[in-house]
């Protein structure tokens, strides 16, 4: 036979993974899972985008009123101006030359009210009933205007008065400062935490049910002539997990063009490192825990199956995210001014970041919050790369092991134990 | 064999307490079509999987070209599962064109190969569909296409023939032995076996593990003791019974069944039948295969 070296090669892996990944993105972006799916949740956040725009908005716009003065109460119409921001009016205000000629016009509607007579205590003819908080303004504008006539009789400069009342105040001791940023931080952590946990759980299960799949319909057993399980299963995780990110993507782009110019949310551009951080993290998570959720899923042989056998893999999951509410909620409440958290509570925090199940959920956390010293975050780094060999190899060898056994659930110290 | 391109030595596999193999060999040279027979259970798909490499022997080994097989040497394997298994809601060319790339093709290389192989397996023009719109003989046909796309030096097809109308048997059949003239080394298991005598070089038949009978067809046809029909109408009722050499096997109306014990010459018999009066039939009984592979069983059976 001729055995040329180079027909011998055969092909790399980093090939085989991108065949496989190519395949598994490529027919699940074309599918109509992901395209209706994404469709609806652009949708939706549209809706709310215009909804927000048109009605939420329209809820909060200040009112203004149109009021008539005559010539000797016009004195109340710059304080009644001045108050406006603060209580959420404008006024529209017109001379008039008398009462009697600015009646009709209330009673038609032109004007919410007239004012007229002294400043002091003016006449308000409203039609029917007047707004409160235009009494409340009137009211307050007027005491003014009452307070400001005593102190004159009285000798004094009402301006003056009012500089040296303003001046006055109390001198402020915080004994534990709230920070806004020590607060803003460590809760984009648990953002990211818990959008990586909703992540695993929609896109894991997606491989999980593909593996199964792929078992279901046999076609595994021709892939298994071609490629090695490790590739294959890597393959599935990588492919499937960049449509997730794509989707993301999607969702999230489409969320901030809609969101950010509409006022709905503003992107806090100091907690872009963290960010960017915690999507290292999640990257990170999302292969590890897909790998075990994909070995965990090809020890049975039908779809209904997947979520009891993966149960392992998805109590690990929430055992991590109850870790982060137990270590980081005492501490999120320091920061906000609440109790500080038992000295013991930290180091059960440093210690669980570390362990490579847990890290993807806790570093990000600690990470935002900037309790995590640099070695420790790259030993947590190091420790999950390990574990994700670590599991891809075993994963490998559980896959290919029970791949092709069809019918009953094996056992997963079964699966290990024979090797293919 | 002088040339030796996949040699199965000496495999075995437990599954629990069954051994599904038991110290199976057998080889098979280039452009040979090897076939693979015996019962359910026998271990024919076991021991695909294991050349393959989808599933571990627990001891003895596949050789390719006189060297333990290696991943790479596989990929120069076309192969049909017994489990039929493609991608149901893929597009036909798409996948084939995705197996293709994993067996080292090019992509353009795959989808020409793909386009070829669907024309001359008369499912042109159904490329672009999903595979599960295909009726049952189709998927069958595209799954065949799967195992050959890539060119490979050998073809490892399970039951390739069950569920065929004959028409598509014909066509199957047609391409194995173009793929044999052609170089291809083919081993197949069938339990049609009116086919595998037509088809194959060599046959190989299997019986709970261990191979009970390897060779050419008409090796085998004639490796059992000398059989012959000898038809004498002029016979008395009990002739026959007591000849020097030759045992009465059966009677059939005037036709008699006669087995040679080892060494005896056909023409002993012969002149006595021709002492009862006319002979009108005197011919060698050369056992089907499908007699062979009854015969097989039994004696296994007994055994």
């Amino acid at each position: 036979m001729n055995r040329e070296p180079s027909a011998r090669g055969g092909l790399g892996s980093v090939r085989a993974v991108y065949l496989v990944a190519r395949r598994e993105f490529v027919t699940r972006v074309r599918g109509k899972v992901f395209v209706i799916g994404t469709a609806l949740t652009v949708g939706l956040l549209a809706v709310y985008a215009i909804l927000q725009i048109t009605v939420f908005d329209k809820l909060n716009t200040t009112t203004t009123y149109h009021l008539a003065f005559t010539a000797q109460a016009e004195r109340l119409i710059a304080p009644l101006e001045a108050s406006g921001p603060s209580l959420g009016f404008r006024v529209q205000a017109t001379q008039v030359s008398n009462q009697a000629a600015a009646e009709p016009e209330v009673r038609g509607g032109a004007y919410d009210a007239l004012v007229t007579g002294d400043p002091t205590s003016p006449l308000v003819v409203v039609k029917t009933q007047i707004d409160s908080t235009l009494r409340a303004a009137l009211d307050g504008v007027v005491r003014q205007e009452a307070l400001d006539a005593q102190l004159r009789a009285a000798g004094l400069n009402p301006a003056a008065v009012e500089a040296q009342v303003r001046g006055a105040s109390i001198h402020l001791d915080t004994l534990q400062p709230f920070n806004a940023k020590n607060l803003q931080q460590p809760i984009i952590g648990m953002i990211i935490a818990f959008c990586l946990y909703l992540f695993i759980s929609l896109y894991g299960t997606i491989i999980a049910q593909g593996v199964v799949a792929e078992k279901a319909s046999r076609v595994v057993e021709l892939l298994l002539a071609a490629v090695r399980s490790g590739q294959l299963l890597f393959g599935k995780v990588l492919g499937i997990g960049l449509v997730g990110v794509l989707q993301l993507a999607i969702i999230g782009g489409a969320g901030l063009a809609l969101t950010v110019p509409t006022h709905i949310l503003s992107l806090p551009g100091a907690a872009l490192g963290t960010v960017l951080l915690g999507l290292l993290w999640f990257a990170l998570g999302f292969v590890l825990y897909s790998l075990m959720l994909a070995s965990t899923a090809s020890l049975v042989s039908r779809v209904e199956e997947v979520g009891p056998a993966s149960l392992p893999v998805t109590m690990v999951m929430v055992l991590a995210w109850l870790l982060a509410y137990v270590v980081f909620i005492p501490d999120i409440t320091a920061a906000s001014g609440g109790p500080t958290p038992a000295p013991g509570i930290e180091n059960l925090s440093t210690i669980a970041s570390l362990i490579p199940v847990f890290s993807p959920v806790l570093m990000p956390i600690r990470l935002a919050y900037g309790d995590a010293p640099l070695w420790q975050s790259a030993l947590a780094v190091l420790l999950t790369l390990s574990s994700i060999a670590g599991v891809t190899w075993a994963g490998a060898r559980v896959y290919a092991n029970s791949v092709l056994r069809f019918g009953a659930r094996i056992k997963l110290s079964q699966a290990l134990r024979r090797v293919a | 064999m002088v040339d030796r391109l996949l040699e199965v030595d000496r495999l075995a596999k437990r599954y629990g307490a069954v051994a599904a193999l038991d110290e199976l060999s057998f080889e098979v040279g280039p452009g040979e079509i090897f076939g693979f027979v015996g019962p359910n259970g026998a271990g024919k798909t076991t021991t695909m999987r294991i050349i393959l490499g989808v599933l571990a022997a627990d001891s003895g080994g596949v050789r390719w070209a006189g060297e333990p097989i290696t991943f790479a040497d596989r990929r120069r394997i076309g192969y049909m599962p017994e489990e039929r298994g493609l991608y149901p809601s893929m597009g036909v060319t798409e996948q084939l064109v995705f197996l293709g790339e994993l067996h080292g093709m090019t992509r353009d290389g795959a989808r020409a190969a793909a386009a070829a192989w669907l024309e001359r397996l008369g499912v042109a023009g159904r490329g672009a569909e999903q595979l599960q719109r295909l009726s049952h003989g189709n998927q069958q046909r595209v799954q065949l296409v799967a195992a050959l796309l890539h060119s490979p030096e050998a073809l490892v097809l399970d039951e390739p023939f069950a569920g065929l109308d004959p028409v598509a048997v014909d066509a199957m059949s047609e391409v194995l032995r173009d793929r044999a003239s052609s170089g291809m080394t083919v081993i197949f298991s069938s339990h049609q076996l009116e086919l595998v005598e037509q088809l194959c070089d060599r046959v190989g038949i299997i019986r709970a593990g261990r191979m009970v009978a390897c060779g050419t067809v008409d090796d085998l046809r004639h490796s059992g003791p000398e059989r012959l029909w000898v038809d004498v109408p002029s016979a008395p009722d009990g002739w026959g019974a007591e000849l020097p050499g030759a045992g009465l096997v059966r009677a059939e109306g005037s036709r008699r069944l006669f087995e040679l014990s080892p060494g005896i010459d056909d023409q002993g018999l012969l002149r006595a039948a021709l002492k009862t009066g006319p002979v009108r039939e005197f011919r060698k009984d050369v056992p089907s295969l499908a007699e062979l592979f009854r015969q097989a069983m039994n004696e296994e059976a007994v055994a």
